[in-house]
């Protein structure tokens, strides 16, 4: 047998499988509002909608809206009203340049036989200073009878800086590649876990072309590497404790090529009040270190290769705190909502840049879900 | 690093999974509840992520996807 036979026989028995298998996918609708407030003037709110389409018995289509609606005092003069950027020129007067709205579509399809499920689509943002494309793919294979998963995903990115006042940045964009692999398992019929590992590649110009240092006889844009590789591993679970009472849990250590690393906690309680409405309460814990380039305010000198002054370059802690909600229509809508309170550890570089010893915010959630 | 997980990955996807422990169908009932989803507020997990991107200075873990913004 020739292999040019052998393929189409190979292939025919694929497709007589595939073909065979049910799939889950559905018409479903979706809108919501996501609103963020924190203590250094920022405060975004979101209105969200998204739109999936079934073309066959096995095929979907899809559109996600998302539109960021930011007032932000921080993009200017890291919310020091009055004091004039001696490095932009910014003053306090041109506060409304730097309010902004980012429109964020991402389109895309999934293919859904039952066992394997691939998605794939694009995202494209664009905001006064900033235009975002990516493209990304994710494929899902069921094994095991469906008791275990195994997923694969990519997304590139190619990302570009347009500021907001006359600067030639050393490179004007910002590209970032990501490799998801996923495993999920089932461990008994109240327990599943699972794991992922993310690879992550970024080049460009990766600092904000706004921040700067500014001691002494110092003015200097922030300057960082224009290459960062990051790896994540995660452990995820859930477990039944009974009828009523379920907890999820996950861990996530993370490292980089910058020297810095996190370990990231989150474990949440979720209780049915009812067959309709369940809630609960979640809490998050995160820690990382200074990456290796960062310096003491007041440390830096002009020999110095790179400058950084973002208070996410040095180490800080932070907490979150949150309530989910999901109520259930008995014709199947689902409401679901969260509020969460966020707070970091005070920070040397948070009170310089920001005014305040640590960065406190509340964000929340509310979402509107629907077949049709 | 990559290839190392690549190759742990691919030993898994060959076989390994056929001697896990299997649910059957009829015990999954628990698994089609809102609390037992690894993440059982997708909204709420894709605000969150895009958050955590801009106030920390890790990523990854969240097999998902996050595009870019001039906010990080």
């Amino acid at each position: 047998m020739s292999l040019k036979y052998l393929l189409i026989s190979i292939a025919s028995l694929l497709l007589l499988e595939v073909t065979s298998l049910a799939s889950s996918l559905k018409d479903s609708m979706s809108f919501g509002i996501n609103t963020y407030n924190d203590n250094a003037d920022v405060q975004v709110y979101s209105p969200t909608l998204s739109l999936f389409k079934k073309v066959s018995h096995q095929w979907m289509i899809g559109v996600k809206m998302r539109i960021d609606t930011i007032s932000a005092a921080s993009i200017r003069n890291g919310a020091n009203a009055g004091h004039v950027d001696a490095v932009t020129a910014a003053s306090s007067t041109e506060d409304a340049l730097y309010d902004d709205i980012r429109y964020a579509p991402t389109l895309m399809a999934t293919y859904d036989d039952g066992e394997n499920m691939l998605s794939f689509g694009a995202y494209y943002s664009t905001e006064i200073d900033y235009t975002g494309k990516a493209v990304f793919a994710n494929y899902v294979r069921q094994l095991n009878e469906q008791n275990t998963a195994i997923g694969i995903g990519f997304s590139q990115s190619f990302d570009k800086w347009h500021p907001v006042y006359d600067r030639a940045l050393p490179k004007d964009y910002r590209n970032e590649r990501k490799i998801d692999l996923s495993i999920n398992q089932l461990i008994s019929p109240t327990f599943s876990m699972q794991a992922v590992y993310s690879y992550m590649y970024s080049e460009g110009f990766l600092s904000s072309p706004y921040h700067y240092v500014l001691q002494n006889n110092i003015a200097k844009f922030e300057n960082y590497p224009d290459i960062r590789v990051g790896n994540a591993f995660a452990l995820k679970g859930v477990y039944l404790f009974n009828d009523a009472n379920a907890m999820n849990f996950s861990y996530r250590y993370y490292f980089d090529d910058w020297d810095i690393t996190s370990h990231t906690i989150n474990i949440e309680e979720l209780h049915d009040f009812s067959s309709q409405f369940t809630s609960g309460i979640r809490f998050r814990y995160y820690t990382q270190t200074e990456s290796n380039f960062v310096k003491d305010i007041g440390d830096y000198s002009l020999s110095d290769e790179y400058f950084a002054t973002d208070y996410r370059m040095s180490a800080f802690n932070s907490y979150t705190i949150g309530v989910p909600f999901i109520y259930k229509k008995s014709n199947g809508d689902r409401v679901s909502a969260s509020i969460d309170y966020y707070q970091t550890t005070d920070n040397d570089y948070v009170k310089s840049w920001y005014g305040v010893n640590s960065i406190s915010a509340v964000f929340t959630t509310l979402s509107y879900e629907f077949d049709y | 690093m990559l290839r190392l997980v690549l190759v742990l990955f691919s030993l898994f996807f060959v076989g390994c999974s056929e001697h896990l422990v299997r649910v059957m169908p009829y015990e999954k009932e628990y698994f089609s509840q809102d609390k037992m989803s690894l993440s059982p507020l997708g909204e709420r997990a894709e605000q969150e992520g895009h958050i955590y991107l801009i106030r920390e200075a890790s990523a990854g873990g969240e097999s998902a996807f996050q595009g870019g913004c001039g906010c990080r």
